[in-house]
């Protein structure tokens, strides 16, 4: 294969309409159109507020094809967890139940509901489309702000002091039976994620990276390579983590500095030398913790089992990487560029 | 006991999904519905959220999708909760919840004081206040009916200990009788893929006002639809209570108004102040939200002198039952408006005892007029 | 509640955009640097989805002998292939040379006669049988005369076996010929056939002698037996003779003749030194062709030229050569040789080939058609002063390739066509010369001309896509196929063809790593990046709907080959 070419291989059904209220250039738009291509029209959107509040349309308007649930900031994972015992209750487990929520109602004021649901296991996709800060209400920063941006409350003066929480690492030991890193620019890749999430029960989590324009401060067109330079050097490693315990990464491009990715967007712009080394060696050093787990890992999944004789009730979900059919195969993929599947 | 009283309920209710966090003096009542649930007795999800945010937030999700959704929480847990409760309203979705009323710290109480459900009496939920733990049992079902029928968020309320914690002789109806009564809920809306539509956009103002008016219409409509649903009730089991129960008020000079375990001791010194010649009266107040405005005005108009009794407080104001009476009373005609005594009693747990109550029911006779809005009953300083 | 009761499509987001994207094909590098002006990006598009037929036809268009070109030509499209700044450029000349094979496989359908005006060409190398196949495809009768016992021109005589077999040469002729072309064979124009007869009998004439003469030397000795031009001896070679050259050949040249000339006297069993007076980077020679001469053991001498030829009893016995060097640049732009004073050495040598250039025999012409220094004055479409005669390849222009000859052969036909059409009263409000060129310094393209493109074009211009245009992100690194070749020992053996090329399935694969620069292949990346999904497929290609477009630009950002974008244009 020498191009990349999706005729054929993108799912064709469109589940969300054009004439949303996304700013142009906008991945997060995207991203809920790529998901939902793998998903199918048997999906309910849990939608706590972020920008895809607003960029659903106001009433009496929706921009899904899907029945979509708009909940309270800190209720994601919560909210679905009620539709989610409601649909099963009426024999309709098939049915998908997938929260899409922002960084802010994942890492930050989400983080307690979506822990609980994920801790109990859950039977719900979580997905949290990260544009880096509270972007629907202007800027400010959230704890996925990555160290040195600018937001409207980490001005240039005194920019983002924190790392980016690690929510990969933070879902990873909830040992949730899947969860994966994605971006817009590597739309296969995403698909694929959500076909295999979609293949298990329980609690799975898919954390993409959605560039904003107006936030991170680069021109509208440039959303695409954006994500694509994420990816290139390392800052967002494309993942995918079984149980908790086996990692694999999904592409692994020939490494690229951080440097032109910082300097393409204006958040950065302030940014010195020394800054950027400090992130250089923050970014090899994340990178070299996930090699490490990836050689921990040795391959194949841990089967989770819950412990011989003890009845778990009617509560417990058929859960865990036992109960997947695709890992076989994945564990012995090669790494290769992620379009080339 | 009383708690188990709203498990009993619920589970007649077939509720089909519930989501709790525990909380003292709730834990009695999700702990009996967990067993319901494990060995069978009742069909339902449980969702052991780890926060009564989330509990509600389950309810209204499993709700949106059809489901019939329950919980109970208390005091700081219904705090917490207060965002939801307006969700659940604004939303129409008709969840039921028992809440044991218990005081708000800090300092930590876990006695029965009002003040906790009173506090959220601007979310929009219908709120029924409980006397026994058969008005309990009853209330939670007929809480279910009037919910669904109104799409309204019902809260039924009982007092922590007294009633919580306080077993009574109770007379549980048919499974088949309440089958009858309350049929598996039909939702107008419900979250569905085949019908996909969205649920809480945002709405600009020139209609926000419009769905605000809804939603005021159908709790106006509330003190009608309680009183079909009653009365079919007594009709299966002779049981009724009533917005309002007016107690030995015929000719009364001095009317008290409860709501609560206080009334079972406000009947108690009624009828021995009856016996001693006295003119007193006793309305129960049951359901709180919405307020029973006429009710109350037909109630109270034979008499000179009403005390109402508030075991809650709204800091800068008062008890919360006088006030509303007050305003309920300042508006409107061709009704007679008696002088009103606010006794602020019981906080925190402190029992109301019958000495209590004859203590201020001199007080009432004797007063000029009520020197302040808010009259403290035995505080000790 | 607040119900949903419709969907977003009810606002129209396209009322943000300020600009928009069209999609909009451009010229691709390589069909503005092939001479003859085929789309050579359009066959390797179709060929994409495995539609060889019609790659074939869309190739035949243009180009009347690709199984000749394949093989012979010095391929520019693969010098300006954008994929060579990316990896390794498409190798088109083998993709060409299996379509050409196929093509001779194909039947021909005659085309039909449109007029009654005849068109008579002089020469039936590249150049006259471009005209006469172009002139037949477009309706008019054509007669070609040919001096040479047989038809093919330089073709026939200058191109060794090994690099252009018989039977492909013949097979292509005959081809040519079941297109209604009449050509005959043994008619020298000027003296079996008067001038003027030419002149009266075909409303237009297409002049294409070629330069036939070899230049001499210029050297004392030249009349020397042993001494020879190097044409004169690939055109006895070709036509079957194998002389004995003794036991060292020396050719004087850098150019493909040259080359030709070094490789045959191998085969003759001479040792083969090639004599070049500046060095192999200013060779004018097909790179290619050095390479597999040097490969096939021919010698070089740079920067040497020769002063006398040395004899023995009127026999030729080497070469004495003055060292040069590099000097300041010449009229070709390339650095002059300079004679390096008092460096002086001599080459023993049995046979000497001149293969230094070749001249123009204009003295037979008519008078009235205007010469210049380099041969006969022409225009843009090989018109020459006198009206209704037209000439090229060879005998009018440089660089003197099959490929320039058979661009040349074309532009005439078009000229002859307008003309024809002109003076019968039917002219042809055509594109202009600008509309039917490739980019800016492309061939002209018949096609444009004819107005019947099979291929649907979005909005084409004429701007040829750069490198930095594409999106190299979509394309993914892939080695170049390379041609099979004999191995030395067997080549140099006879004159069996020595490159094999590529198999079917192996040119299908190498078409693949075509970019397709500028025109739109329907790879969906636009329709699937679109964050506000306004764009699907419609109509062959794509459909953006500007009711909810906002012109954020990403589709054209993505696109791999630049055939979207951004404009203000119509809003």
């Amino acid at each position: 294969m020498t191009q990349v070419r999706f005729a054929g291989r993108v799912p064709e059904q469109e589940l969300m309409t054009s004439g949303h209220l996304a700013c142009p250039g906008c991945a997060a738009p995207l991203a809920m159109r790529l998901v939902l291509k793998a998903l199918g029209p048997n999906t309910i959107v849990v939608m706590p507020a972020s920008c895809w509040s607003i960029i659903a349309g106001p009433w009496p308007q929706s921009s899904l094809r899907v029945p979509l649930y708009h909940t309270a900031f800190e209720t994601g994972a919560a909210t679905a967890s009620g539709i989610r015992a409601a649909l099963d209750v009426r024999g309709e487990s098939d049915t998908t139940v997938m929260v899409w929520a922002g960084d802010g109602g994942t890492f930050d004021i989400g983080i307690q509901a979506l822990s609980g649901a994920a801790e109990l296991n859950e039977d719900i996709l979580y997905v949290c489309y990260d544009n880096e800060a509270y972007m629907n209400t202007g800027i400010q920063r959230s704890s996925a702000t990555p160290w040195g941006a600018w937001t409207t409350t980490t001005p240039e003066d005194h920019p983002e002091a924190s790392p980016k929480k690690d929510m990969l690492a933070i879902m990873a030991a909830h040992r949730i039976p899947y969860l994966a890193t994605a971006t817009v620019a590597y739309p296969l890749d995403l698909i694929e994620k959500v076909h295999k999430a979609h293949a298990v029960r329980g609690t799975r989590f898919l954390h993409i990276l959605s560039p904003c324009p107006p936030g991170w401060k680069y021109a509208d067109e440039e959303t695409i390579q954006l994500a694509r330079m994420a990816v290139g050097c390392r800052v967002f490693p494309l993942v995918e983590v079984e149980a908790g315990r086996s990692w694999r990464v999904t592409f692994d491009p020939p490494p690229e500095p951080v440097g032109p990715y910082l300097h393409k967007q204006g958040r950065f712009r302030h940014l010195t030398e020394q800054h950027e080394v400090y992130i250089q060696r923050e970014v090899d050093a994340r990178w070299e913790m996930i090699q490490q787990r990836v050689r921990e890992s040795g391959g194949a999944p841990s089967d989770w089992e819950p412990a011989a004789g003890i009845d778990v009730g009617p509560d417990a979900r058929q859960s865990g990487p036992s109960s997947q059919s695709s890992t076989a195969e994945t564990a012995e993929e090669a790494a290769s560029h992620p379009s080339n599947r | 006991m009383g708690n188990h009283a709203v498990s009993w309920g619920a589970r007649l209710s077939r509720v089909e999904v519930i989501s709790a966090y525990p909380i003292t003096p709730q834990t009695q009542v999700v702990e009996e519905l967990s067993e319901m649930c494990a060995d069978g007795r009742l069909d339902a999800r449980f969702i052991k959220v780890e926060s009564e945010h989330s509990a509600m937030a389950a309810c209204i999700g499993a709700s949106a999708a059809g489901a019939r959704a329950f919980t109970a929480t208390s005091s700081q847990g219904l705090a917490l909760m207060h965002e939801m409760l307006h969700w659940a309203a604004n939303g129409r979705h008709p969840v039921v919840m028992a809440n044991i009323n218990r005081a708000m710290g800090p300092g930590w109480n876990i006695w029965t004081d009002q003040s906790d459900s009173l506090s959220q009496r601007d979310t929009g939920w219908v709120q029924l206040y409980c006397e026994t733990n058969q008005e309990v049992l009853d209330t939670t079902i007929l809480g279910f009916k009037l919910a669904e029928t109104l799409d309204l968020p019902v809260m039924l309320v009982l007092d922590a200990f007294y009633l919580s914690h306080t077993a009574e002789p109770v007379d549980v109806p048919d499974q088949e009788m309440v089958d009858a009564f309350l049929p598996p809920r039909q939702a107008r809306y419900k979250l569905d893929v085949r019908d996909p539509r969205a649920f809480g956009a945002l709405v600009k103002p020139d209609a926000y006002m419009e769905m605000r008016w809804q939603l005021q219409e159908a709790m106006l409509r509330a003190p009608a639809v309680l009183e079909e649903i009653e009365a079919e009730w007594a009709q299966r089991c002779g049981r009724r209570y009533g917005a309002v129960e007016p107690y030995r008020t015929e000719g009364a000079e001095l009317l008290l108004v409860t709501s609560g375990t206080v009334t079972s001791t406000a009947r108690f010194v009624v009828d021995q102040l009856r016996e001693g010649g006295e003119a007193v009266g006793l309305i129960k107040v049951k359901m709180f939200r919405p307020f029973p405005t006429e009710a109350l005005r037909a109630a109270v108009a034979g008499a000179a002198r009403v005390a109402v009794l508030d075991r809650n407080l709204s800091p800068g104001r008062g008890g919360i039952f006088a006030e509303e009476l007050r305003a309920a009373l300042y508006a409107g005609n061709g009704f007679r408006r008696p002088e009103v005594f606010g006794y602020v009693v019981g906080l925190g747990g402190r029992d109301v005892t019958p000495e209590v109550i004859q203590e201020l029911v001199r007080r009432t006779w004797r007063a000029k007029g009520p020197e302040r809005e808010d009259l403290w009953v035995g505080l000790n300083l | 509640m607040a119900v949903s009761s419709t969907s977003t499509l009810v606002s129209k987001t396209g009322s943000w955009k300020y600009i928009r994207p069209i999609y909009q094909d451009r010229v691709a590098p390589c069909n503005e640097a092939c001479p003859v002006g085929i789309d050579v990006e359009g066959y390797l598009n179709l060929l994409r989805e495995d539609r060889l037929d019609e790659a074939c036809e869309l190739l035949v268009r243009e180009n009347p002998m690709p199984a000749i070109t394949g093989r012979v030509c010095h391929h520019p499209c693969e010098l300006s292939c954008n994929r060579r700044q990316f990896d390794e450029a498409v190798s088109v000349h083998a993709i060409e040379r299996v379509l050409g094979d196929r093509v001779l496989e194909m039947s021909v359908e005659r085309p039909h006669p449109t007029s009654c005006a005849s068109v008579g060409i002089v020469g039936s190398g590249p150049a006259g049988l471009a005209c006469a196949y172009h002139a037949a495809r477009l309706g008019y009768a054509v007669t070609v005369f040919e001096a040479a016992p047989e038809p093919g021109g330089m073709l026939r005589a200058g191109i060794p076996e090994y690099r252009l077999p018989r039977a492909v040469l013949d097979k292509q002729i005959a081809w040519l010929r079941a297109h209604g072309i009449t050509i005959q064979c043994g008619a020298r124009v000027g003296t079996d056939i008067p001038w003027w007869s030419l002149l009266g009998a075909f409303d237009a004439v297409f002049l294409a002698i070629g330069a036939q003469e070899s230049k001499a030397l210029g050297v004392p000795g030249e009349k020397l037996a042993g001494v020879e031009s190097g044409l004169d001896f690939l055109k006895q070679v070709n036509a079957g003779a194998r002389p004995s050259l003794g036991q060292r050949a020396v050719i004087v040249g850098g150019g493909n003749t040259a080359m030709d000339c070094a490789r045959t006297a191998l085969r003759l069993g001479a040792e083969a030194t090639v004599l070049y007076r500046r060095t192999r980077a200013e060779m004018p020679a097909i790179p290619e062709e050095i390479d597999e001469a040097e490969r096939e053991g021919v010698r070089f001498v740079f920067l040497a030229a020769p002063i006398r030829l040395l004899s023995s009893d009127g026999r030729v016995t080497g070469i004495e050569c003055q060292r040069m060097e590099l000097g300041a640049p010449d009229a070709s732009g390339r650095r002059a040789p300079v004679p390096v004073k008092g460096a002086r050495f001599s080459l023993p040598a049995d046979t000497v080939f001149s293969a230094i250039g070749e001249s123009v025999q204009l003295e037979s012409l008519p008078a009235e058609i205007e010469r210049i220094s380099s041969g006969l004055l022409t225009g843009e479409y090989q018109e020459t002063t006198r009206a209704a005669v037209f000439a090229g390849g060879d005998m009018v222009q440089q660089p003197r390739t099959v490929a320039d000859a058979l661009g040349a052969g074309k532009r005439a036909a078009i000229g002859i066509d307008q003309y024809l059409r002109l003076i019968s009263g039917r002219p042809l409000e055509g594109p202009g010369t600008d509309a039917l060129r490739y980019g800016r310094s492309g061939n002209l393209s018949i096609t444009r001309w004819r107005g019947d493109d099979p291929v649907a074009r979005t909005s084409p211009v004429n701007e040829v896509l750069r490198y930095e245009d594409l999106n190299i992100h979509h394309f993914v690194h892939a080695p170049r196929r390379a041609d099979g070749r004999l191995e030395v020992a067997e080549s140099r053996r006879g004159f069996g063809e020595v490159n094999l090329g590529l198999s079917g399935d192996a040119a299908l694969e190498e078409a693949r790593r075509c970019f397709n620069c500028g025109v739109c292949n329907r790879c969906d990346l636009c329709l699937v990046f679109c964050p506000d999904a306004a764009i699907s497929r419609a109509d062959g290609g794509y459909e953006v709907a500007m009711e909810y477009c906002k012109g954020c630009g990403v589709c054209a950002e993505e696109c791999p080959r630049g055939a979207i974008v951004m404009t203000r244009e119509g809003l």
